[in-house]
This record gives C-alpha cells, sequence and structure tokens, in this order.
C-alpha cells in the first residue's frame, strides 16, 4: 500500500525546522515505524526517531500524530492510508526537541529521580533471607502503574505540565504510587507527604489526557488519585486540593447534595472567601449560587451515608478503594466475568485441537 | 572520562554487574546506546528459572541436569552447576530489591512450568518478567547514582599495553567520538538476533560486543548455535511467550492436530525449544501449515486466565497480528530469538584478555551449550551480570590506571572521517535486508551443506558491498544512519563466524539441526566448543574441550 506523512524534522544545532511530505511503498501491516524505517532507508537517511523493540515494550518511539502522542511501533498505518489521510508526525510535547522526533528527556528522568524511585525497605527482614510474603491482592494492587515503559507519552500530553513546567507530572506520580502501594516499602507517609506538596499532586487539572494517551494502560491521572485518596486517609490534607476533596465527600454524606456555597470558604478558607464575596453575590444576583439556608437535602440521603459507612468500614477510602473499582471496571470493560457463553471451538472458528489417532468429531472421510 | 569499573551495555546483565561492582567499593560508569530500561532484556516475557521448590519440590542439581540435559551436553558444567546454585539467592535479592512478581495462594512467589524443565521452576510476573527485571534494576542504580553515559554508542574496544583500557564511543545526542577509560570493562551488549530477519529481537541487538571483541582478537565460541523460538507471532517475529504453553497452550496445524504428539510424546508442547521448532518447522515444510506458520491455540485457557495470567501476549496478538487470542488462535513460527555463543569467559566472567569480562547473552560461560532452556537466560544474565561484576570490582583494586591511547582515539577519527566521507555509493539497507533474508532461508532452523557454503560466499560478497556504502547522514546529532552502519558491519563479521562454524560442525546438536547429512549427535568428534577468532580479515575456527562434572552424555529425547 502507499503510505503517505508529514514530517516536522528540525535540528537544534542549525535551527533549520521544515514539514516534508513523503510517501513510501509499505505492506499492510506495516505501523508507523517500519514506515518511518522505510523513509529513512529509502528517501532521507538523516531522519531521526529512537526505536529499539518494535514490540511496544522498549518505549523509545513515542512521536505524535496529528497532534496526539502514539508510539509509533503501536500503531498500524492500513486505515489511515485507506482513508488517504496524510497524517502530521511531530516530536513529543513538553520536552525540547533536540532533532526531528528525538527529545530531550533529561527533565522527564530528573522528574522521575526525584520521587525516589526505589523500594526503601524498613528494618523488617524477609523471612529466612527468602522473599516477602505478599497476597496476590496486595502485589496486584501495583499491577497497572509497574506496566509503565517510560515511554513520555503520558508526560507529552500533559496540560498542567505545559502551564507549568515544574509540576512533577504523570510519570513520576505513577511512579510513586508503584512505590506507595508496596508493602515492602517503609516511607510510604514520607511519599505521601511529598507528592502532597508544591508540584504535586494537587496541580493535576484532572484532564484525563494521560490516561488516555498511555500505551500501556498505567492510567497516570488514576494513579494520581489513589495517592490523594492515600494521602487524605492519612490525614495529609493541608493543600487546597485536598480540602476540596474532602468537602465534596462531606458535603454527599451529609445532605446527598453538593453543597457549593460552601465549597470555597472550606477550601480556600474564611478569609480568602470573604476576599470573593462580591463575586460571589454578583453571582447570587445573576440565580447561579443556590441559597445556602436551609441546605437542600436529598430524599435518599441515607443512602448516601450507608455507602460511606461501608467504605470507612471496609477500609476502601484510601487507594485500595480505586483499585478495587479499577478491577471490576476491568472485567466489565472485556466482557470476561469468567463464563463466555461462547464455545471457543464453535461455528466459525478455527478446528478444534485433536491428538493423532484420535477419531475428530464431524471430520470428513 | 576515567573509572574503576566501566560496564558496556545497560540490559539486566549490564545493570546486575554495575549495581554489585558499586557496592564492592569500586567507582563504576555504564555506557549504552539506548538509556537503560529500553534495554531488551525488558522484552523478555515468561519467566527467569530458579529451583525455590515453592511450587513442587525441586532442587539445584535437578535445574542443573535439565540444563545440562537441554544443552544437548555441550554446556560446562561446572558453569552450570554454579549458575544452579545460586540462581535462588540472586531471586531473593531481587524480589527484596522490589521485583513485582506474581505470588502464589501462600504469598510465595509463584513458579510455572517451563519447556524442558522437571519441576515448575519458572518464577515470573505475569507475561513482562523482563520488564520487571529492567525496572527493579534501573531503580537500583537510581538509588545508588551510577553514572550512565546514556545514548552512548561503544564503537571501539581498546587494548594497550596487554590490558582493556577502555572504550572509544560515539556521543549519540551530541556527536563527538569520546573516549572512556576503566580498569575493569564489562561488555554486557546483549545478542546478535538482527543477523536474521525474522527475529524477536531489537533493532538494537546487532552483537556489537562480540563484534568489538572479535576484532580485538578475542575468542568466540558456539557461533553456530542461534536458538530459534517457536513461536514469533507472523509477519513481524514479536516474541509470543513459551509461558503460554506453559499455562497450557496448545500448538496446532492447518487441520488442529496437535501435531507435538509426534515430535515429542510425553512433552509435547513443553519439549525443548530447538525441538518444538523443528517440529513447527517440518510441519510447516510438509504443507500443514498457514501462510507459513502453525497455530498456538490459546482459547480453551478461558478468558479469565488469558487476562490475568497473559495479559502481554494478548495485548501484542491483538496489536500485531489483529488476533484476540481468548477467541481465535495466534499465528507463529520459529524465529531467531537468542545467540547460545559469544565471547569466551570462564566462571567469573573474565575473557582472555585482562581486565575484559562478559556476562549475559554476549557471552558464552557455557550455561546453553547447544540449546537455551526458557527461563535461564533472564537468570544468567543476573547470576552470571554479579559474578562478573564482583570479579572485575575486585581486579580493579589492584589493577593499574587505565588510559586510552591518544593513537587510539585519532585512528578512529581517521576511521570515522573515511566512513562519512564516501559519497556517492549504495547505503546500507539493501546489505542488511540481504543478508537478514539469506541468513533465514540459508542457516535458520534446518541447515543442508550445500545452503551453508552458498551463504559463506553471499556474505563475503555482502561484506565486500559493505566496505563501500555511504552515510548519508553527515551530521552529529542523533546520527543514527551512522550508528547504523557501524551495526551492520558488526552483522556482517558475525554471520561469517557463524556459518563457518556451522558448515564445520558435521553433526545434529541442539540448535543446530542438520536432517539431511548428519541426522544425529557425533560426541566422539563433536563434543567440543567451536572457538572463533579473527585473523587476517576473516574468521579462523578451532575448538576447545567442554568440562564435564557429573553428567554423561546420553541420548536426548522429552
Amino acid at each position: 500500500m502507499k503510505v503517505a506523512l508529514k514530517i516536522w524534522r528540525s535540528n537544534s544545532q542549525t535551527g533549520e525546522r521544515a514539514l516534508r511530505e513523503y510517501e513510501v511503498d509499505a505492506p499492510e501491516w506495516a505501523t508507523l515505524l517500519d514506515v518511518l524505517d522505510l523513509v529513512k532507508d529509502r528517501h532521507d537517511g538523516s531522519l531521526a526517531y529512537r526505536k529499539s523493540c518494535r514490540m511496544t515494550i522498549c518505549g523509545s518511539c513515542g512521536m505524535r500524530m496529528d497532534g496526539k502522542t502514539v508510539l509509533a511501533c503501536r500503531t498500524r498505518m492500513y486505515d489511515i492510508a485507506e482513508a488517504g489521510h496524510i497524517p502530521v508526525i511531530s516530536a513529543m510535547g513538553n520536552m525540547p526537541v533536540v532533532k526531528d522526533l528525538v527529545t530531550d528527556m533529561d527533565s522527564f528522568w530528573e522528574k522521575f529521580k526525584s520521587v525516589k524511585p526505589y523500594v526503601q525497605p524498613g528494618y523488617i527482614e524477609p523471612p529466612g533471607g527468602r522473599e516477602h510474603i505478599i497476597s496476590r491482592e496486595q502485589m496486584s494492587a501495583i499491577h497497572k502503574e509497574s506496566l509503565c515503559i517510560n515511554c513520555g507519552a503520558c508526560v507529552s500530553e500533559c496540560n498542567a505540565m505545559e502551564s507549568d513546567p515544574a509540576f512533577l507530572g504523570p510519570h513520576a506520580l505513577a511512579k510513586a504510587m508503584r512505590f506507595v502501594g508496596d508493602p515492602r516499602d517503609s516511607k510510604r507517609i514520607d511519599r505521601l507527604e511529598e507528592v502532597s506538596g508544591h508540584n504535586g499532586i494537587h496541580q493535576c487539572t484532572r484532564c484525563y489526557y494521560c490516561n488516555e494517551r498511555c500505551p500501556k494502560g498505567v492510567d497516570p491521572r488514576d494513579a494520581i488519585a489513589k495517592l490523594s485518596a492515600e494521602a487524605i486517609k492519612e490525614s495529609i490534607d493541608s493543600d487546597m486540593g485536598a480540602k476540596h476533596a474532602k468537602w465534596f465527600v462531606t458535603s454527599a454524606k451529609t445532605t446527598g447534595w453538593l453543597r457549593e456555597t460552601e465549597l470555597v470558604p472550606k477550601t480556600q478558607g474564611v478569609l480568602a472567601s470573604i476576599k470573593q464575596a462580591k463575586f460571589a453575590l454578583e453571582l447570587a444576583r445573576h440565580g447561579k449560587v443556590p441559597p445556602p439556608f436551609p441546605a437542600h437535602v436529598a430524599k435518599n440521603v441515607k443512602e448516601s451515608r450507608r455507602l460511606h459507612g461501608i467504605v470507612a468500614r471496609q477500609g476502601r477510602n484510601g487507594f485500595a478503594g480505586i483499585v478495587q473499582g479499577e478491577q471490576a471496571m476491568a472485567k466489565l470493560e472485556h466482557g470476561h466475568t469468567g463464563h463466555s457463553d461462547r464455545d471457543p471451538y464453535g461455528p466459525g472458528s478455527f478446528p478444534r485441537p485433536y491428538l493423532p489417532g484420535e477419531k475428530r468429531e464431524g471430520a470428513k472421510a | 572520562m576515567s573509572h574503576d569499573v566501566l560496564v558496556i551495555g545497560a540490559g539486566c546483565a549490564g545493570m546486575r554487574a554495575a549495581i554489585e561492582a558499586h557496592d564492592a567499593g569500586a567507582d563504576v560508569a555504564v555506557v549504552s546506546k539506548l538509556h537503560p530500561t529500553r534495554s531488551h532484556s525488558g522484552a523478555a516475557e515468561g519467566g527467569i528459572n530458579a529451583a525455590l521448590g515453592n511450587a513442587k519440590e525441586d532442587s539445584p542439581e535437578a535445574h542443573a541436569y535439565d540444563t545440562v540435559k537441554g544443552s544437548d551436553f555441550l554446556g560446562d558444567q561446572d558453569a552450570i552447576e554454579v549458575f544452579a546454585k545460586e540462581a535462588p539467592g540472586d531471586i531473593y535479592q531481587l524480589e527484596n530489591w522490589g521485583a513485582v512478581f506474581t505470588r502464589a495462594e501462600d504469598g510465595r512467589l509463584a513458579q510455572r512450568p517451563f519447556g524442558a524443565a522437571g519441576s515448575p521452576r519458572t518464577i515470573f510476573a505475569a507475561d513482562i518478567t523482563g520488564h520487571v527485571l529492567i525496572q527493579v534494576l534501573y531503580e537500583q542504580l537510581v538509588k545508588r547514582n551510577i553514572k550512565v553515559y546514556e545514548e552512548f554508542f561503544a564503537w571501539k574496544l581498546v587494548e594497550d599495553d596487554g590490558r582493556c583500557q577502555g572504550v572509544i564511543a560515539w556521543d549519540m545526542l551530541n556527536g563527538g567520538l569520546k573516549a572512556i577509560s576503566g580498569k575493569s570493562v564489562i561488555l554486557a551488549t546483549g545478542g546478535a538476533g538482527r543477523v536474521y530477519r525474522v527475529t524477536t529481537n531489537a533493532y538494537a541487538c546487532t552483537g556489537d560486543g562480540m563484534a568489538m571483541a572479535l576484532r580485538l582478537g578475542l575468542p568466540l565460541k558456539d557461533m553456530e548455535f542461534m536458538q530459534f523460538h517457536p513461536t514469533t507471532l507472523y509477519p513481524t517475529g514479536i516474541l509470543i511467550t513459551e509461558g503460554c504453553r506453559g499455562e497450557g497452550a496448545y500448538l496446532i496445524n492447518k487441520d488442529g492436530e496437535r501435531f507435538m504428539k509426534k515430535y515429542a510424546p510425553n512433552a509435547l508442547e513443553l519439549a525443548s525449544r530447538d525441538v518444538v521448532s523443528r517440529s513447527e518447522q517440518t510441519e510447516i515444510d510438509e504443507g500443514r501449515g498457514i501462510n507459513g506458520s502453525v497455530m498456538l491455540d490459546l482459547r480453551h485457557l478461558g478468558a479469565e486466565r488469558i487476562i490475568s495470567r497473559l495479559p502481554g501476549s494478548r495485548e501484542l496478538a491483538m496489536t500485531y497480528a489483529g488476533v484476540d487470542p481468548i477467541y481465535d488462535p495466534i499465528p507463529v513460527r520459529p524465529g531467531a530469538h537468542y545467540h547460545m555463543g559469544g565471547v569466551s569467559t570462564d566462571i567469573h566472567g573474565k575473557t582472555e584478555l585482562e581486565g575484559l569480562y562478559a556476562a549475559g547473552e554476549v557471552a558464552c560461560v557455557s550455561v546453553h551449550g547447544a540449546n537455551r532452556l526458557g527461563g535461564n537466560s533472564l537468570m544468567e544474565t543476573i547470576t552470571f551480570g554479579r559474578r562478573a561484576g564482583r570479579t572485575a570490582a575486585e581486579d580493579a583494586h589492584f589493577a593499574p590506571d587505565a588510559a586510552v591511547p591518544d593513537s587510539a582515539l585519532a585512528d578512529a577519527e581517521r576511521e570515522l572521517g573515511e566512513l562519512l566521507g564516501r559519497s556517492g555509493g549504495e547505503r546500507p539497507w539493501q546489505v542488511r535486508e540481504e543478508l537478514g533474508s539469506s541468513m533465514l532461508d540459508n542457516f535458520g532452523v534446518f541447515r543442508r551443506e550445500e545452503q551453508m557454503s552458498n551463504e559463506i560466499e553471499i556474505i563475503e560478497k555482502l561484506r565486500h558491498r559493505y566496505n563501500n556504502v555511504v552515510v548519508e547522514d553527515k551530521g552529529g546529532v542523533f546520527n543514527s544512519d551512522l550508528t547504523q552502519a557501524i551495526e551492520l558491519g558488526y552483522c556482517l563479521d558475525l554471520a561469517a563466524c557463524m556459518v563457518q562454524a556451522g558448515v564445520a560442525r558435521k553433526e545434529s546438536r541442539g540448535a543446530h539441526a542438520r536432517p539431511h547429512d548428519y541426522p544425529t549427535r557425533d560426541d566422539d568428534q563433536f563434543m567440543k566448543h567451536s572457538v572463533t577468532r579473527w585473523v587476517d580479515g576473516a574468521p579462523k575456527l578451532d575448538y576447545a574441550p567442554v568440562t564435564v562434572t557429573k553428567w554423561q552424555p546420553t541420548e536426548r529425547t522429552y
């Protein structure tokens, strides 16, 4: 098939920058990476991009296609070429470009290192110099975070980092969660305090682009939510972001509704709220603020309170609750609850396996 | 830029060696053409073998014997005994560092069955075991603040005064050749699967360390033994783990027949890799394949088990073959996977040259002999990476200061100038494609005398063409056109060594199968290692004895 694409070529040493179009003949199974290889081999040897495993595990080939970050090796070109679309390929965002599709990832790794990305063991040694005894449930709690291949797709997409480059960002925070959730680590509280501070979890704008673009299903935004839940559970909640979240919970528990009027003073404090009184009155004048008294109480508020009680009693108010929900969601998403109605060897399937010499049901004589 | 211990390559073996050398008190640096977590160790899927006995009774002796038998009695038994004995401790170390291994019901490490293993011995992390190891080792590297020369392409090993002095490397991000010296230098550059067109290996696996050592006059051992993995995805050669078969997957031909029953009636799909690859190739050659593939059938395992134990394989099959293994079998075929051969070392990782060590796939200790067992390579990287790191650090203590002589750098500059100075000729890609295809055709799962002889001539011609190839990119910044051209040179040298050793081995042993002229193993003549050196611009073959401690060769059936 013929595949055409446009590539933003640039060179940090010469300052050149240009959008160039290429067309190559590629096999139908070709990925974006295969196409780039063809461009480099057949057309322009100076095209620069990183690559290695070509199987979504090394994390080298992050780049943008039509503005969205992808792994080149994971992006099949067939549909795009068939549709006659000519995609624009450019380097990842939130990182300086070195040449063409190669970015400088120094700041990416510095942030990674700043969360102390290694298990910090405590005084408890595993029994008999062997492995720690850890239940499946405990270990699988950090399964998603440990899938991360450091490709940078989440950072490339991060809106919060674009406005504030000092933000730790989705990659480093997901890595932090991987250690917060690890029973072998002794610094859980220290870690939660660190990520709750300046440039930490509460800087996240919850745009969910990192979840959307992560090629491995790490869901960094969810990792940030887990950190947040765990921090609040441990009363590391002095940040406005934490107060804001807590008020949602309190409000839902007491009245079953979000009492927006009280949200500002509960989050920002009374003094800050007084400063915004004029703005609030203005909103009220336009009917944008419900009267605070008497509080509007939902009819089934008892149900909301009961739910709150269950979460608290079962100890699911930290990250564990989110993990549990995640696992349930994953099952729903795959449509598999362990029982499939479909016979895997039924009509339309590839032949049922049989051993040589065995009689085959329905086999042609 | 000078260090006590310089590690070249940052996969599992390199990082494990660097950590050990650091902990032994040495000033360590790592040189790698990729960021460490991008190394191809990370693509290992199924697991890592150690006789923990968590799933069933097991012992290092049993592990050692399975490995000896798997090696078709070409592995050095002293090395294998050390390997099996030290493996469990190394696993506990990795677990204590934070490796996210899959757990058994009782909270201990789970172990799954793997090919040709007498007991469920393979520790794993779902089917991303290599990924988990590479992350945990990099974490430990960061914790120790070990210096990494990231994206430095090692080009020349430097020998002076009878010792290895260090390496000359190309700085990929900024351009320019840099000399980095080390009192002890450890090669951990991995394998050379890219000699073949269909391979599970990453683009980076071009045998750099083996070729650099070869050019320095060092011997490469058992180069004819390239393992073909039975389950690589059609058409790309991407690895589908042996763990699938460990979990109970079937191999079937186009009629739905579980053909392994014919070839390995007891072990079936879990026979040794060389046996399964040959069986598949026979099915395909005799017309019972589909599109040059057979089928790996997971459907009977059910969705739950596939999703929880083999999520990575499912993802790969869906992304790269458009097949969901819950509903459809996966098209697979044998592909070049692991090089049993490599730089000859002793059990401490020492090579023939003072101050030079090697560990992991680049090395040949030899643990794997003529055929490696699944799960043993990750273990080898860790155990022998650690051993090499320890030895290198201890030796560096007593070694003279190392320095790369200016003349060596000047020579390299001149050679680079010559390479970049060429214009108006063939570019490397065609040579690379012809090498990969011809090696697959003529030096694949089955080997014929006339095809191998033919391949020697093909390689000779390609080498001739290679001497005039043109690097189009003349710049300094991320010039992968240059590094890929150098890598091709490495591959050509190694291919020549492999085929020469293959023609000379007139028997069938492990991964070297000659069913048409020498269908059986010949212990009288060939129970010996092949040893290749580069002499006067061509490989020169010799042999060395195999170390036998306890186990005399017997017939190998599964």
